[in-house]
């Protein structure tokens, strides 16, 4: 399977480790990541805020680059998808689209609408299957028990994302128990992380990571994993905060969803990225006992 | 066995009475309902069965939205809720009462703060003293103003947004999604004379702390999309006055970030947003990722193609936009 990849911003600058755990697992699973130095970044939701027909416009030419290529595109972070699919829906509107396409005219590029966005989650679970995925295991993750935290751009609003209940997803447990893990049920799971206002208010937004991993802990979850780096950042990257302002430890190590596939696959916690994790995730690691895989 | 065409239904259902109570909890209740019944019925129901059972309600048709309450943990209009597809997908059917709101009793929880955040805002039509109102009659609209309201005006304040809030939960000075978007359709409305006072009054700690996560989005039972005109607000607040907090600053510097290199340089981004003072605050914070994540303090390499995003960014940003 041949995709272009749209690793985003963060997977090639703080969160690279998510980067190397999707090179990593896609090789082993058989998908071609085809790589395009042109791409924009996706606006991450901010542009959007400050301009929306400019985030749609810079969107439809990251777009415009897979469709050239008749490619659709991969994405490893829920708030990329989020943003590339709605601006997919937006240019189904007539004013919009003549205002974006007369913008990237001037530019000489020309977007059909055929690029379809897909999330590595997606891709695992809907086009290569979990029943594909199983039998790769080679170092099936028992005795682990994983909270998925699903991201809200990868779910909603479910209007414009099409596809899957937004209320109650289910892809990414149904993934999380094809390597062996058991998946945790929680409230949280499709939760807002509070990345978006961490630089607005940042106790607020620790507030709202912690009630999740709370969450995620007290229905059992050894560890979290997540579809998005931004989420990975709130949960991980500024978890000590979190555990500052609520008064209380978290220690909740938590995984990029390649990573966890990764070390299903037999990938090392250096080969997937896990040594630069904030939080540390020898905990998790240990529940699934030695990091030796049988040859 | 249940008769024919009806189901068994196991209801559990919060109670709580926080004069004798000193927790919540579930009380088991089984009817045998047709799939199409509301949640409502089965609930009144079980009040001619429990007359203690407390909860509000009133037509019965999806219009007042005293009735709104969690099923299953999703937020519902129970009146428009059957218990069919609950039963299929849960095997039971849990309610409890609205979050973010204090319980009374039941499921009747004190709507004082929903409330509140909405009176501040004024929700009334404030006539614009240069074009006063019509003397006596109406003050028509054309139907391209009213569409200007998008969904607004179907708002019937249940508060199940309100209830779905994660930025409600964790911060009180958040006005929540109803509140906000009432508040877009008066700062649209062609006839209000404080449209541009509305939108600088709610800045501080209002519009941006919204997570745009769409919970209220999903929530609305008369899909009003309250973060999609969270969004339009805050896009017409920055053409209004500029980044101005915290908030503002991160989009408008998020924007200016990406127009420099088309990929995002996040140590720049961290100085467009804070103050100074800020910005010391979080060095231990910024030292330790970037112990772990020396990307972190790196500038990233432009991108191929940079030219064609400034052309974009030149045609659809420093032009003058039309709009508010």
């Amino acid at each position: 399977m041949r995709l272009a990849y749209y690793p985003g911003c963060v997977a090639q600058e703080s969160g690279k480790e998510l980067d190397m755990a999707t090179r990593w697992v896609a090789k082993r699973v058989g998908i071609e990541l085809v790589e395009f130095p042109n791409f924009s970044c996706c606006g991450s939701g901010f542009i959007d805020e400050a301009n929306s027909v400019l985030n749609t416009a810079l969107n439809a030419r990251n777009l415009a680059i897979a469709e050239k290529a008749g490619l659709d595109l991969l994405t490893v972070c829920s708030t990329c998808t989020g943003m590339l699919t709605l601006a997919n829906v937006k240019m189904k509107d007539p004013k919009v689209r003549q205002r974006v396409d007369g913008a990237l005219a001037q530019v000489g590029v020309k977007y059909g609408g055929q690029t379809k966005v897909k999330h590595l989650l997606q891709v695992l679970t809907e086009e290569i299957g979990t029943a594909k995925i199983a039998p790769m295991v080679r170092r099936p993750l028992k005795g682990l028990k994983v909270g998925a935290f699903y991201g809200c751009h990868l779910i909603r609003p479910a209007k414009e994302l099409g596809g899957g209940s937004p209320e109650e997803p289910h892809q990414f447990e149904d993934l999380i128990a094809a390597l062996g893990a058991e998946p945790v049920m929680y409230r949280g799971r499709v939760m807002c992380c509070g990345f978006p206002i961490l630089f607005v208010r940042e106790p607020t937004a620790n507030r709202i990571a912690a009630t999740q991993i709370d969450d995620a802990r007290a229905h059992g979850a050894d560890a979290m994993a997540t579809p998005c780096p931004l989420c990975h950042l709130s949960l991980d990257g500024f978890q000590n905060q979190a555990a500052k302002v609520v008064g209380h430890d978290l220690h909740m190590p938590v995984f990029h969803l390649p990573q966890l596939v990764g070390l299903a696959l037999g990938g090392t916690p250096e080969e997937l990225g896990l040594p630069r994790h904030l939080v540390a995730t020898d905990s998790a690691l240990a529940k699934i006992g030695s990091v030796a895989v049988p040859a | 066995m249940a008769e024919e065409g009806l189901v068994h239904v196991p209801i559990d259902l919060y109670r709580f009475d926080p004069a004798t109570d000193k927790a919540p909890r579930y009380q088991r209740f089984e009817l045998d309902l047709a799939p199409h019944t509301p949640v409502l019925t089965a609930l009144l129901k079980i009040r001619e069965m429990d007359p203690s059972v407390t909860l509000r309600y009133s037509c019965r048709s999806a219009i007042c939205g005293s009735c709104a309450m969690i099923v299953n943990s999703k937020s519902r209009l129970a009146c428009q809720t059957p218990v069919g597809p609950e039963l299929e997908a849960h095997g039971r059917i849990v309610i409890d009462p609205m979050r973010n709101l204090p319980v009374i009793r039941d499921l009747v929880v004190e709507m004082t703060g929903f409330w509140g955040h909405y009176k501040k805002l004024q929700p009334h039509l404030i006539p614009d003293p240069h074009h006063p109102l019509p003397e006596g009659r109406e003050s028509p609209m054309s139907p391209a103003q009213v569409e200007m309201f998008k969904e607004t005006p179907r708002c019937i304040a249940c508060g199940s947004c309100y209830s779905a809030c994660p930025a409600v939960e964790a911060d009180p000075e958040f006005p929540g999604p109803m509140a906000l978007a009432k508040l877009y359709r008066f700062v649209v409305d062609p006839r209000d004379g404080a449209r541009r006072d509305r939108l600088l009054r709610i800045q501080p700690g209002g519009l941006w702390l919204c997570l745009r996560c769409h919970l209220c989005t999903e929530s609305c039972p008369k899909d009003v999309e309250p973060s999609q005109r969270i969004r339009d607000l805050k896009e017409m607040a920055i053409q209004l006055q500029g980044a101005t907090e915290n908030g503002s600053r991160h989009a408008v510097g998020f924007k200016e970030n990406i127009r420099e290199r088309g990929t995002l340089n996040e140590l720049k981004l961290v100085r467009q947003t804070y103050m100074p003072l800020d910005m010391l605050a979080r060095i231990p914070q910024g030292l330790r990722m970037a112990r772990r994540k020396p990307e972190f303090i790196r500038t990233p390499p432009k991108i191929a193609g940079l030219d064609e995003v400034e052309k974009l960014y030149q045609i659809l940003d420093d032009a003058p936009r039309e709009g508010t």
